[in-house]
C-alpha cells in the first residue's frame, strides 16, 4: 500500500474550474472519504487520481511516483464504480480476472488471485454466474473483488453504496470497514452520505465548489467545523444558525434578545456573526434564563427514543431542537429553548470560525 | 369479468389488428401458396398441379436456369451487403460514438440522407454518374490520373451485379450505422472507464467490451439485411429494367418473379409459376430467419444489468 499526495491540483473544463488548488495527503493505509454536495468536484477528484480525467495543473503522487502522465492501468490503483460497471457478457471469475489478463499475468496466477478474492468476499459459489444473475449486493462484492485481485496501491470507491437498499447499505458499509482492516488498504472513497463518511473515515475531506473546505478526523469536523459550510453540511438534522452581532459580553440576536457567551479573541462589538448550535445541544426549558430563547412550537417529529421539535423564535428563525423522552410538547405551544454554552460555534461575516 | 364482456373486450382490442393482418398479410400469403399449387389453363380455368410447378421450376431447364441464376445472384447481392454495408456501418457507428467528435449530428444526417431518397432517384443519379458517355465518374478518375481504371461497370456482365449491389450499399449504409450507433450509446460510460482502469486502450475496449455487447444488434442488422435483400426488386428494376441485364447478370428473385408473374415484353404473365417463385422466396427467407432465431439469437448474450 502507498501514500497518495496531491499538490496544487486544478482542473478546468473550458473556462469552468471544477477543481481549484487541491492539496490532500492520503496516508499509507488511511481511509479518506471525500464528501460534498453534488457538483462539488469530489468525483472529478477521484477520477483524476484514477487517471480517467486529465488534470490542468498540479501533481498527483502515488507511493512516491508522480503519476500525472501515466495511464490508469499503470497507476497501480483499482476503482469500484457506482453502477459496479461489471462486464455483462462475462461470468464473475472472468470479470475479476479480466484486467489481469491484459496485464500479461499468467493464467495460474490469475486463477489463484481470483479464488483468493472470492474466498475473502464469499463469492465462491457465484464464480460461474453472470452479473445479471446476481443481486445488487453480490454485484457490489464482485466489483470489490475485481479491485482486490489487482493488488493495487490504492483503492478508489465512487459512491459504491448508493445503488443498494438501506439494509444492505449498512451491511456493506461494515464489510468495507472490515476489508479495510484486513487488507490494510489505502482507500479514497467518495460519497454524499455523511453517515458513511462519519463511520468509515480516518479522515473526511469536505468539498464545495471545487475547493476543500476542511479536512480532518470525523469528530473534529463535527465538533470544530472550520466554517459555515462544513458546519451546515456535517450532521443531520443540520446545525442551526442564528444571525447576530457582537455586543459587550455576548451576542445580540435582534428580536431574540441578547445572550451572554464567552467571546473569542478578536470579536469586537458591532461585528456581524453567525451563531451555530446543533439540535442535540439545545433543549426545551421552562421559563427564561441566561441562554434561553422564547419559541413557539411549529412541529414535533417523534422518532421514539428521541425526536425533533421545530421551533419558531421571536425573530422568525426556525430552529430544530432534539427532544428526549416524553415531553408532551405539541404544535402551537409557547416554550423556551436552552442553548448549551459548551457547544456554541461562532462564525464571522466571512463564514470562518471564530476562536 | 363475465365471459361475454371479456370476449367483447378481446374483440375490441385485438379485432382491428387481426383484421388488418388477415386482409393484407395472411390472406395474400395463403392465396399465393395455394395459387402455386394450380396451373392456369389457356381458357382461364385452374387445374390442380400439386407440386408440379415446383418440379418445373427446379428441374426443367427453361425455368431452372433463370431460377438458379437469380438465386445465386441474390446470394451474391446479400453477401456484398453483409461484407461491405454492415462492416462499414459498424465502423461509422464506432467513429460517430467517439467522445471528442465534432459535427456529430451533421455526419449522422449526411450519411443517413441517401436512405431517405427514393430508390428511383438513386438509380437514376448513379446511372448518370457511371455513364461512360457523360458520367462524372470517368472525369473524377481522370482527375486523379486513374482514368485507366474506368470501365462501363453497369454494362459489363462481370461487374454489373457488384456495381448495383454497391450502389444499394451506399444508399442503405445509414441503417446499420444508426442501429449500431444507438446500441453503442446504450453502453454506460462507466463500463468503458472500468475497462480503461483494467488496462485496455480504446481499441481493445471496443473489441473486448463494446463489440460483445452489440452482437445482438449486429445480429438484428444481419437478419434485416437478409430479409430486405431477398425481397429486393426496386433498385434493379429502376436501373436495369425487368430484364435485369446485361444478359440477366443482375437478375435476382424479385425481378425474376416480376417477369414471370406479370409478364414482360414477349413473355406472357404466368400467375401460377409466379406464385411458385414467390413461395420459393418465402421459403428462402423463412429458412434464413429460422436459422437466425434458433442458432444465432439463442447464443447471443443480451446485454442487461
Amino acid at each position: 500500500m502507498a501514500e497518495v499526495v496531491i499538490e496544487k491540483l486544478s482542473k478546468s473544463f473550458g473556462s469552468v474550474e471544477v477543481l481549484k488548488d487541491i492539496d490532500l495527503t492520503v496516508g499509507d493505509g488511511a481511509f479518506v472519504v471525500l464528501v460534498g454536495p453534488s457538483g462539488c468536484g469530489k468525483s472529478t477528484l477521484l477520477r483524476s487520481i484514477a487517471g480517467l480525467e486529465d488534470v490542468s495543473g498540479g501533481a498527483i503522487t502515488i507511493g512516491g511516483r508522480k503519476v500525472n502522465d501515466l495511464a490508469p492501468a499503470q497507476r497501480e490503483i483499482a476503482m469500484v464504480f457506482q453502477s459496479y460497471a461489471l462486464y455483462p457478457h462475462m461470468d464473475v471469475a472472468a470479470n475479476m480476472g479480466f484486467g489481469l489478463k491484459f496485464a500479461g499475468i499468467p493464467k495460474a496466477e490469475i486463477a489463484a488471485r481470483v479464488s483468493e478474492a472470492a474466498r475473502i468476499l464469499q463469492l465462491e459459489p457465484l464464480l460461474k454466474r453472470r452479473p445479471r444473475e446476481l443481486s445488487g449486493g453480490q454485484r457490489q462484492r464482485v466489483a470489490i473483488g475485481r479491485a482486490i485481485v489487482r493488488k493495487p496501491q490504492v483503492f478508489l470507491f465512487d459512491e459504491p453504496l448508493s445503488n443498494l437498499d438501506a439494509a444492505l447499505r449498512i451491511n456493506t458499509r461494515v464489510e468495507i470497514a472490515k476489508l479495510h482492516k484486513l487488507l490494510a488498504a489505502t482507500i479514497v472513497y467518495v460519497t454524499h452520505d455523511q453517515v458513511e463518511a462519519m463511520t468509515l473515515a480516518d479522515k473526511i475531506v469536505v468539498m464545495n465548489q471545487g475547493r476543500i473546505e476542511q479536512q480532518g478526523k470525523p469528530l473534529d469536523l463535527y465538533y470544530r467545523p472550520a466554517n459555515l459550510f462544513v458546519a451546515g453540511f456535517i450532521g443531520s438534522p443540520a446545525m442551526n444558525f442564528l444571525k447576530g452581532e457582537v455586543v459587550a459580553g455576548g451576542t445580540g440576536l435582534g428580536a431574540d434578545g441578547r445572550i451572554a457567551i464567552a467571546l473569542p479573541p478578536g470579536a469586537t462589538p458591532g461585528m456581524k456573526v453567525t451563531l451555530g448550535i446543533r439540535p442535540e445541544h439545545m433543549s426545551i426549558a421552562v421559563g427564561g434564563g441566561d441562554l434561553h430563547l422564547a419559541a413557539t412550537v411549529e412541529l414535533v417529529e417523534r422518532l421514539g427514543e428521541t425526536g425533533f421539535a421545530h421551533l419558531r423564535l421571536a425573530s422568525g428563525t426556525v430552529v430544530i431542537a432534539e427532544i428526549r423522552g416524553e415531553t408532551g410538547l405539541k404544535t402551537g405551544d409557547r416554550t423556551h429553548v436552552a442553548l448549551d454554552p459548551a457547544h456554541l460555534h461562532l462564525f464571522g461575516a466571512d463564514g470562518r470560525r471564530l476562536g | 369479468m363475465p365471459q361475454g364482456a371479456y370476449l367483447r373486450l378481446l374483440l375490441f382490442f385485438l379485432g382491428p389488428a387481426v383484421l388488418v393482418y388477415s386482409l393484407f398479410s395472411i390472406y395474400p400469403l395463403l392465396a399465393t401458396i395455394i395459387n402455386s399449387l394450380y396451373s392456369r389453363q389457356n381458357d382461364g380455368a385452374y387445374l390442380w398441379e400439386g407440386l408440379g410447378n415446383f418440379r418445373t421450376l427446379l428441374l426443367d431447364p427453361t425455368w431452372s436456369v433463370p431460377f438458379w441464376n437469380a438465386l445465386r445472384n441474390n446470394f451474391i447481392f446479400f453477401l456484398i451487403h453483409m461484407c461491405v454495408q454492415n462492416p462499414i456501418g459498424l465502423l461509422l457507428a464506432a467513429l460517430l460514438s467517439l467522445p471528442r467528435l465534432r459535427f456529430r449530428a451533421t455526419y449522422r444526417t449526411l450519411i443517413f440522407m441517401p436512405t431517405m431518397l427514393s430508390v428511383v432517384v438513386i438509380g437514376f443519379v448513379w446511372q448518370l454518374i457511371l455513364s461512360p458517355l457523360w458520367g462524372i465518374a470517368r472525369m473524377f478518375l481522370n482527375f486523379f490520373g486513374l482514368g485507366f481504371l474506368f470501365a462501363p461497370w453497369l454494362g459489363v456482365e462481370s461487374s454489373a451485379l457488384i456495381t448495383v449491389s454497391l450502389i444499394s450499399v451506399w444508399q442503405f449504409v445509414g441503417i446499420p450505422m444508426i442501429l449500431i450507433y444507438t446500441a453503442l450509446l446504450a453502453i454506460p460510460d462507466e463500463l468503458i472507464d472500468a475497462a480503461t482502469v483494467d488496462g485496455l486502450n480504446q481499441f481493445q475496449a471496443f473489441v473486448w467490451v463494446k463489440l460483445p455487447l452489440i452482437w445482438p444488434t449486429i445480429g438484428l442488422v444481419s437478419i434485416l439485411t437478409f430479409v430486405n435483400n431477398f425481397n429486393a426488386f426496386d433498385l434493379i428494376y429502376a436501373m436495369k429494367g425487368a430484364l435485369a441485364g446485361p444478359n440477366f447478370s443482375t437478375d435476382i428473385m424479385g425481378t425474376l418473379f416480376y417477369r414471370t408473374f406479370f409478364g414482360n415484353q414477349l413473355q406472357l404473365g404466368n400467375p401460377s409459376m409466379g406464385s411458385a417463385i414467390a413461395t420459393m422466396m418465402l421459403i428462402v427467407i423463412l429458412t434464413g430467419v429460422m436459422v437466425y432465431l434458433f442458432l444465432v439469437q439463442r447464443r447471443i448474450q443480451r446485454y442487461s444489468f
